[in-house]
């Protein structure tokens, strides 16, 4: 469970808070979206869950957050890494090896896990992404999409019990993002684990998210089920989100009274839906 | 062609070398060409090098970290030339003269920088950085913030090349004229280029440390490093090699 109690961000270099009064409950097992406009605060707020705020960007913290019971601001970074692992949107810092099997050994050699569990931690991890192919290859010769994997399994295969992405398929084309958010799906499904993913492209969270998290300007708009959020399609576009175009559609004829079912959220539950008022 | 420092995968005679034999071994090299002034031992020395290099495949990364050696050396040169007036006066100064002496001390750097550079740059081609940093942990004893400081400063050299080279294209199609043969006219060009370089330089620097921390960089030993790097014949008989250099460079250095 992670929880956000009336949490309050204010960078040291900052002239207001990023983040005001958050308040959120993140049950075992989620798969969580987070999306708002650009600067609204989304990656700071996986920040505060995988301990970046405060250990290493210092700033006025109020209230709390919690990781599976420990307060992010009295575990350690190192402490807190064993229960979150996280990808950082800039993929190329974070490699810190030359090749894909030397990737995925950092962090096993680092958290001490046994000599002869390691190779099958690393094929697990490699298998999980799809990627066994890529074992030797050097990181260099990879593409967006690969090195996003790779980025990927070298976190999945620490066996954090959450997992915390920045915007993971920023450098890939729509397949490839959907194929990430599959594989990821899949591997938080097997494993029980919590995923939380700050995403641009909505049509992509609304597919896969269990909660969907709208950030705007600081606070916390819209936390709901895909399907609750997307019906406030006018106000979110008002904060600066796009709903996928199957959505804004649905919701035209909703309001024209031409259409009485649920909300949709992408093209085939949009072809059904009209089938159906069609028939 | 590999990117400057970066590991070229291989099966040569360099790629199965232990990596802290490498490195001992490349600093032996360049110590040898450090300690003798000898012209006709450096260029047996830088001999040597190409030849490993060569032989091992490196043939085109060599020529080209030839060049920018050379560049670096010439200015060298050009500075002992000036300053150095020994020998048969060949040309004037009104601080002096260059003579043939100058030239010889000139060639001489030329040489042997050329000569120690090539087997320490060698190291990083055939070598993973993951293996540079475990293995001189594990059997140089390195501390491994160090060791990984200094193969994550090696790791970063290309990443900002490629953003030095990013910005430049930028600034290119905006109109400046980075493809201008005028070398004092670029060097002009890209001085205002070095504060978003090192902006972006700062970040990503930021951002790897990040990353390495939340992937338990702290807690990293000794025994952390999962593979084992035995020392075989080879690294030995390599070991032998390359002190037999450095006994050489000495007495040819002491009998001079």
């Amino acid at each position: 469970m992670i929880e956000f109690d009336n949490f309050s961000f204010q960078y040291r270099e900052g002239t207001e808070p990023v983040l005001r009064n958050i308040s959120l409950s993140i049950p075992d097992g989620a798969f969580v979206g987070i999306t708002g406009a650009a600067g609204s605060g989304k990656s700071t707020l996986t920040y505060a869950i995988n301990g970046i705020i405060p250990h290493c960007y210092p700033g006025d913290f109020y209230g709390a957050v919690s990781v599976e019971g420990y307060d992010t601001v009295d575990t350690s970074l190192t402490d807190l890494s064993r229960l979150v692992g996280s990808v950082c949107q800039d993929i190329d810092s974070q490699m810190v090896s030359t090749v894909v099997e030397d990737e995925i050994l950092y962090g096993l050699e680092n958290f001490a896990v046994p000599r002869e569990e390691i190779p099958a931690r690393v094929d697990e991890a490699l298998e999980a992404m799809g990627i066994a192919d890529l074992r030797e290859r050097t990181i260099d010769s990879l593409s967006g999409g690969q090195k996003q994997k790779v980025a990927l399994a070298s976190v999945i295969a620490l066996h954090p019990r959450v997992l915390v992405l920045d915007e993971p398929t920023a450098e890939l084309d729509p397949a490839s993002s959907v194929a990430v958010f599959e594989l990821l799906a899949r591997y938080a499904r097997e494993h029980g684990t919590t995923v939380i993913v700050v995403e641009q492209k909505i049509a992509l969270l609304s597919d896969y998210a269990d909660l969907l998290v709208i950030v705007d300007e600081g606070q916390i708009r819209f936390a709901d089920t895909p399907d609750a959020v997307l019906a406030h399609a006018d106000e979110l576009l008002a904060l600066g989100v796009n709903c996928p175009r199957s959505t804004t559609l649905m919701n035209e004829l909703a309001k024209r009274g031409l259409y009485a079912g649920p909300t949709v959220r992408n093209v085939a539950q949009a072809t059904h839906a009209l089938m159906e008022v069609l028939a | 062609m590999a990117k400057f420092l970066e590991y070229v995968p291989g099966n040569s005679l360099l790629h199965q070398l232990n990596p802290s034999v490498k490195l001992v071994c490349a600093v032996l090299f360049a110590i040898a060409c450090f300690v003798c002034s000898n012209l006709v031992f450096l260029l047996v020395m830088l001999a040597l090098a190409l030849t490993l290099a060569i032989g091992c495949g490196f043939g085109r990364e060599t020529a080209g970290l030839c060049k920018a050696v050379f560049a670096f050396s010439l200015i060298l040169a050009v500075v002992i030339l000036l300053t150095t007036p020994y020998g048969v006066p060949l040309i004037t100064l009104p601080w002096g003269f260059i003579g043939t002496g100058s030239l010889l001390a000139a060639l001489t750097v030329v040489v042997r920088l050329m000569a120690a550079a090539i087997p320490l740059f060698l190291v990083f081609y055939a070598t993973k950085m993951s293996d540079i940093t475990n293995s001189a942990v594990k059997q140089l004893h390195v501390p491994y913030k160090y060791a990984f400081t200094f193969t994550s400063t090696v790791h970063f050299i290309p990443v900002f090349m490629n953003d030095m080279s990013a910005i430049m294209e930028a600034q290119t199609a905006r109109g400046v004229e980075f493809d201008t043969s005028n070398f004092v006219k670029k060097i002009r060009l890209m001085v205002p280029l070095c504060v978003p370089l090192l902006v972006s330089s700062v970040r990503k620097t930021n951002s790897a440390a990040i990353a390495a921390e939340v992937r338990g960089f702290n807690l990293r030993t000794r025994e952390s490093g999962h593979k084992d790097y035995p020392i075989g014949a080879l690294d030995v008989a390599a070991l032998l090699v390359c002190v037999a250099l450095l006994v050489v460079a000495i007495l040819v250095a002491v009998l001079a």
